[in-house]
Parts: C-alpha cells; structure tokens; sequence
C-alpha cells in the first residue's frame, strides 16, 4: 500500500479508537503514524503533521490519566444510593453494608447509626462504622467513636468487648499507643476488688479477627505503576497471608514488587466490609510447572487494617 | 437467584451484561430503553459514569408480560468492563440468572475479550456456579465498523477465541445501530427461562 495511505488508514484508525474512549490503542496508532511520517523525508506539512499528532497523543494521555486518578467510588446522589440499597441488600443490615461496598460510607454510617438500636444488628453495625470511618476519616475518628459508646450505655460489656477486640489490634499494628478502654461489668468489678482467693485460670488471648478477603486493591507508591490503584483477586487465604496468582499477561503490573517491600496503601473487600490496610510481600514467584505455568505467585502478609 | 412467587405466579430474574471495557454494554442497554418502550417498566439508571465510562452499574427494568400464565419480571445490569473495577464486577454479579458477553469485534481488542471471559468465569465460580452451565450468549459487537475500513476480526476466529468450549448461541451485533440487539437478549431470556423452568418448573 502507498505510505500516503498507510499513513491516513493509521491516522482514521486511532481517531476511531480515540472516539470510542480506546485511548492506549489510539495512541498506538498515532505513535505508529508519527514513526512513519519521520521517515519520509519530502513530506508537505511534515512538520505541522507532526505537531498535531503530537497533540493528539498528548490530549489522550490527558484524558487517560483522568480516568486511571478518578474517584474509584464517587458519592452518589441519594437516588443511587437508594437505588443500590434495594438492588444488593434483602434487610436493613445488607442494605448499610451495600453502600459501603460500594464506597458511599457518609450514607453507610447514618444507616449503621440507626441499626445500633437493634440489639440484634448492633455489634455488627458497630464494627462497620468503625470501618467506614477508618476508610473516609482516620483512626482518631473510630478511637473517638468508640470511646463515646464506652462512655454511653448502648451497648452491653459483652458487645463492646467485641468492638474493643476488633479495634485494638488495628491501633497495635499502626503503632498506635492508646489503649481502649475494657468495658467490665459491675459485678466482674466488685469481684475484682474482693480477694476471693479461689483458683485462677489464665484466660486465653481473644483470637484476632481475620475477616475473609476475595479480594485487594494495591494503591502503587513507586515504579511504572506509580500513583495507579490495581485490584487483584485472592486465591488463597490463610489467616494474615494472602496469595494471588497473577496471570504472565499482567506481569507489568508486579515487576516493580520484590520481596519484602512494603504496600503500605492497600483496600482489602472481603465480603461483608472493605477496609484499608499494609502488607508486606512475603515472596513473589514464577510457577514452573502445571496449567499456570509462567503465571506469578505473589505472597503477601498483612501487617496492619 | 430468581425470585419464583408460587402464588402470585410471578419471576423476577437478572440478566447481567458483561465484557471488556468499552465494549458495548451500556450501549445495548440503551438501545433496548429506547426501542422496547412497551416492555420497559421504568427508568434505565447509569449508576455514575468517568468520561463515558461505568464506574459502577447500569440498571434496566423490564416486564415481560405473561408468558405460560406466569408474570415475568427481567432486570437488566452491566458490570464495569475496566479491570481495576474486578469488586464491583463481583458484586453485580450476585444472584444472576442469565449473561449476555459483549465482544469488541475490534482487532486490537482480541486480548481484552479473553481476559473478559476469564475473568467472568473466575466470578462465577466464586458465586459457585459454572461459565459451562450458566445460561450463556455472546455477542459480536461493532459489526458495523468493517463499513469505515477499521480491522475487525472475523466471526470465525472470534468463535474460536471464545466460544470453541462454550458452545452458546452467538449474534454478530452493532449496539450503536441496534442490529442485533433484540435477537441477543431474547436468546438470552430464551436460555434463561429455559434454565429457570428446570430449576422451578413454572411453567405449567
């Protein structure tokens, strides 16, 4: 084919893509066209060719890191909002957790606030508005949170304990040095106080809570893949470590990752919740045999949510 | 997971539309709000769109009418087709009853329709259930495109990439100009009701 028509075939192919929002194959094509013109010493308008291709491939790369820094999940208005609670919730608890799922967590807290009058949603709403206001506030917040509800009388010892034991270790990881306060009952305090002499068991640690993660977002802080959020789905989960396996197609996206380094903006979503967190890359390896092969095993450890 | 009202003889089911980003979805869905007003029961929602773009879902609600003395209910999704929405995706997928895969016709976005399909078996499979048994069709979407010279693959090869195992009924289409778009959702529908009446036996 004549270089005059390759050139206006690659240059009508990415202004398709471009006007179908395919910005990186768009770009591609420009690129292409621009090598190709470079080649061609006696051009008319070579230059002013070149410029506006330039332009072109500027523009789009505009428009691309719009949408790759967008809001993963911008506030709805409150027919959204409304629409999502009777879309993905059967009950009132489902509903609230919906909205945070999808990341309305300003709306998620009113309507947890309201399920604290159920006893038999309380715990739960609780811990959930713990976690929406560690994802749209701070720790502070859910610290000052709980203290307001250690302070009032909503919640039984029993339901607090569980609060307490779910937040506690999340301020622990972070190294942060307040202890929350243990909710004890009147009795349990006069026991305390009266020397009953009776046998002493040691009591066993509560057990960490590990909520069930499907899957992560990791917030890349360096590399190529700097300032972008990917998600990937977890495999397997034992406890505190996650793998994934991340197909050799999508390599470019973990090349940056060596082990040990520490991921220190990660949103985990597990079924019932989402919550930020770090982790730290326990090993990163290529599988050698089997129907993955030449896929990546990356192993990671939580070490904070 | 449909919802059978034994009494009232009522199906409320969900077909979800899925496939790579910019494929087509959002575009059948709004072909079928502006051409099927009669079956249509309310607003279509684009829950928040970035530059065209589905952050979130789209939702369609459609009344069938009476078919076998049974009141039949449709609502219709699309997923966020871009891959960093993987949660989104997931969530929207809960309780479905019947796909409809969008493929971009596309040359340059081969890759993209396997990744797609991948991805959608890999949800499916998280919601215990299986590509292979799921009532399935596909779409060849942007047929029109061959008309402005863009390279497009052919149908046989786009077969091959996708539906050489899966074996489901699939429809050339061009959702901008609404070729094909009937045909796909009512196969859909077709294999979805079909699979409800095993599970349910409406149908009397």
């Amino acid at each position: 084919m004549d270089i005059n028509l390759q050139i206006k075939s690659l240059l009508s192919e990415a202004e398709l893509y471009r006007s179908q929002g395919l910005f990186s194959e768009a770009k591609d094509k420009y690129h292409a066209a621009s090598a190709m013109i470079h080649k061609i010493d006696r051009l008319k308008n070579k230059d002013s060719l070149l410029k506006a291709i330039s332009g072109k491939i500027q523009s789009l790369e505009e428009k691309t890191a719009k949408v790759e820094t967008g809001p993963g999940s911008p506030e709805l208005s409150k027919k959204g909002q409304n629409l999502i609670k009777s879309l993905f919730g059967e009950n009132d608890m489902q509903q609230a957790v919906a909205l945070a799922k999808f990341g309305q967590f300003e709306r998620a807290i009113v309507e947890l606030t309201a399920l604290l009058k159920d006893d038999v949603y309380r715990v739960d709403a609780g811990k959930n508005i713990i976690r929406c206001k560690m994802a749209i506030a701070s720790v502070d917040d859910a610290i000052d949170q709980y203290n307001q509800w250690y302070s009032g009388d909503l919640f039984t010892v029993s339901q607090l304990e569980t609060i307490r034991t779910y937040l506690q270790p999340i301020l622990d990881k972070k190294g942060i040095d307040k202890p929350l306060p243990v909710p004890v009952n009147e009795r349990a305090e006069l026991n305390a106080t009266a020397d009953s002499g009776g046998i002493e068991f040691s009591m066993p640690e509560p057990e960490e809570e590990i909520l069930d993660i499907s899957s992560i977002g990791i917030t890349f802080t360096s590399g190529s893949q700097k300032g972008k959020m990917v998600e990937f789905d977890v495999n397997f989960q034992s406890g505190k470590m996650l793998s994934l396996i991340i197909s050799k197609n999508d390599k470019g996206l973990i090349d940056d990752l060596k082990d040990g380094d520490e991921l220190e903006e990660i949103q985990f979503y597990s079924p019932i919740a989402m919550f930020k967190g770090m982790a730290v890359i326990a090993s990163k390896t290529q599988i050698k045999t089997g129907p993955k092969q030449g896929d990546f095993c990356l192993d990671l450890k939580i070490t904070s949510t | 997971m449909a919802i059978f009202n034994l009494k009232k003889r009522e199906i409320e089911c969900k077909i979800v539309y899925y496939g790579p980003g910019r494929c087509g979805k959002t575009t059948n869905l709004e072909y079928i709000f502006k051409s099927y007003k009669k079956q249509v029961t309310g607003e279509m929602v684009s829950i928040n769109t970035e530059g065209d773009r589905t952050l979130f879902f789209d939702f369609l609600p459609m009344g069938l009418g009476k078919i076998k003395d049974c009141d039949i209910r449709v609502q219709l999704y699309t997923v966020p087709g871009q891959i960093k929405y993987s949660s989104t995706r997931k969530l929207v997928l809960r309780g479905v009853d019947g796909i409809v895969f969008v493929a971009d016709s596309l040359e340059v976005r081969r890759q993209k329709n396997m990744i797609s399909l991948k991805d959608l078996q890999t949800n499916l499979k998280e919601y215990g259930k299986s590509i292979f048994k799921i009532p399935l069709v596909i779409q060849h979407n942007k047929r029109d495109l061959a008309d402005e010279g863009i390279p497009l693959m052919t149908i046989e090869q786009m077969e091959r990439d996708l539906n050489r195992q899966l074996k489901v009924p699939s429809f050339p289409g061009s959702a901008v100009k609404g070729t094909g778009v009937g045909v796909t959702l009512k196969a859909c529908l077709m294999e979805t009701l079909k699979s409800l009446q095993r599970e349910f036996k409406w149908a009397k």
